[in-house]
């Protein structure tokens, strides 16, 4: 009887395990296949700034605090709207000033940044403890970026998992102008260089997505006006040519090349729309509110 | 004794199913977890990776920015026992491409005379309204159903793209089928996207 029972515990715990005679095959599939859904759940991500002013670091030297919007300046915006955008637009400020090795702004921007969070409800992506953390860092450039971009980073999750759509539309938004901004402001400080004017020119391609990305909340009368002007500067990108021309030879790391090459002419008349385009919504939507005429929302 | 293993049953079952609905919550950070690291020290954990809740046999796809100038590694791990043993995986680039749309409209109009007043006679007026559209199409830069089913990929970018990383999940294997059709089908996947500067190599 012990036996018995002892190898049916023996048979259940191998059947449980995968036994030897329970071949995992799984059933064949391909993506785009007739068993694949209609339409596919799409998840959106925004690269975080410090990657592109890594890139743009390399080619444009020091960074330049006067670029960045006046940090007094963060008690002032009170409907949702703007506390949005310009937490989209401080929390870049800060990954610029952390990516650039401004260690004042950095303290001073990390500050700005967590009480704009905290107006939002993003408790917990910028802390008191990652400050002090921040503050013992100040001579310690890498540091400091990793823990701004945490912060951002923390930010970011923390309106995705609540759910915050519309909220995070705008915050990206406002990332995405800030960015714009400074690479122009970057260009004009350091000198016109095509690499630089490259890198503007590119960002075509992350306005289109962040315009996908704000799709979903076109019709949220917070969102709506803001998509409309972003838009009207894909439009003037759209007067950009682009010519696709297949990658000849191996990429210098000896890594495989993914997809074509792409040129695009960005001319000095399609560059000075899209910085006039860029300067006029960042000068409307970073402009201080009047708290007496303005219902917050 | 009938009824006491009735309660316990039925709270097994509320604490599986809670388990399972916190387990999707926490599907957002599988990758910090789950996904191995490159061992190659100059990769940069990305800000784009991201962990999703996927459905067996039902498409998924994370939209990234991808920047010229960086490679870049992207391995995606998974909950085998809900989704099975390997995922079909997909790196599509979405492009934005203008399309002329419209044509000739034919209209039929009065003919006027010399004082603008109809003379009783039409004549067929055609005219050309164009306008430019936009279409999104997709193009499959690789798929590791032609790759050995690999669950990662290393690549350098020349230019800054918009790709989707988009898995299916085929679900366990028909031994195992009866988790799945219990209403498990939805299993974490994690994608862990590393980047770097593309570094010049040789002489």
């Amino acid at each position: 009887m012990k036996s018995r029972i002892l190898y049916l515990s023996l048979c259940s715990a191998l059947a449980a395990c995968g036994g030897a005679d329970t071949v995992d095959k799984a059933p064949a599939l391909v993506i785009g296949g007739e068993d694949a859904g209609a339409s596919p759940a799409s998840l959106y991500q925004m690269p975080t700034p410090n990657e592109l002013f890594s890139l743009v670091k390399e080619m444009a030297g020091e960074g330049h605090k006067r670029m960045l919007n006046p940090s007094s300046n963060a008690d002032r915006y009170v409907t949702l709207r703007a506390r949005a955008f310009n937490f989209g637009v401080y929390s870049t400020d800060l990954v610029y000033a952390s990516c650039f090795k401004l260690n004042v702004e950095v303290a001073r921007y990390y500050l700005t940044t967590k009480k704009l969070a905290e107006s939002l409800g993003i408790t917990g992506a910028f802390t008191d403890n990652d400050f002090v953390r921040l503050e013992g860092n100040l001579t310690r450039g890498d540091s400091l970026e990793v823990i701004s971009n945490d912060g951002y980073m923390a930010a970011y999750a923390k309106l995705q998992e609540e759910a915050m759509g519309p909220t995070l539309a705008i915050v990206l938004a406002g990332g995405w102008v800030e960015s714009m901004h400074l690479v122009m402001r970057q260009i004009e400080a350091f000198g016109k260089n095509e690499a630089l004017m490259t890198r503007v020119a590119e960002q075509k391609v992350t306005l289109e997505h962040l315009l996908l990305l704000m799709g979903a909340y076109e019709s949220d009368p917070e969102v709506a006006g803001l998509y409309k002007e972003l838009v009207t500067i894909r439009d003037i990108y759209d007067q950009v040519n682009v010519k696709r021309v297949a990658h000849e030879g191996a990429s210098t790391s000896g890594r495989m090349v993914l997809g074509d090459d792409i040129q695009m002419d960005l001319t000095a008349e399609k560059y000075n729309e899209l910085v006039q385009a860029v300067d006029r919504l960042r000068a409307a939507w970073t402009a201080v509110e009047d708290k007496t005429n303005v219902s917050a929302s | 004794m009938k009824p006491m293993t009735t309660s316990f049953l039925s709270a097994a079952l509320v604490l599986l199913s809670v388990s399972i609905a916190h387990a999707q919550d926490d599907c957002a950070e599988y990758y910090k977890f789950n996904c191995e690291r490159s061992t190659d020290a100059r990769f940069h954990v990305n800000g784009q990776s991201r962990g999703a809740s996927v459905k067996v046999g039902e498409e998924t796809e994370l939209n990234i920015i991808v920047y010229r100038g960086q490679d870049y590694r992207i391995s995606i791990c998974h909950d085998e026992k809900v989704l099975g043993g390997q995922l079909a995986i997909r790196l599509v680039e979405k492009i934005r491409v203008p399309r002329a749309e419209g044509g000739t409209v034919t209209t039929t109009e009065d003919v006027l005379d010399e004082n603008g007043k109809p003379t009783g006679t039409t004549q067929e007026v055609r005219t050309t309204d164009r306008k430019q559209v936009y279409d999104e199409i997709e193009k499959v830069l690789w798929d590791n159903t032609a790759n050995d089913m690999a669950s990662e990929i290393e690549f350098s970018c020349t230019a800054t793209k918009r790709i989707a990383v988009e898995v299916n999940a085929p679900g366990p294997a028909e031994e195992k089928k009866k988790r799945t059709e219990a209403g498990m089908d939805i299993g974490c996947v994690g994608i862990l996207i590393e980047h770097m500067p593309t570094p010049d190599l040789g002489f």
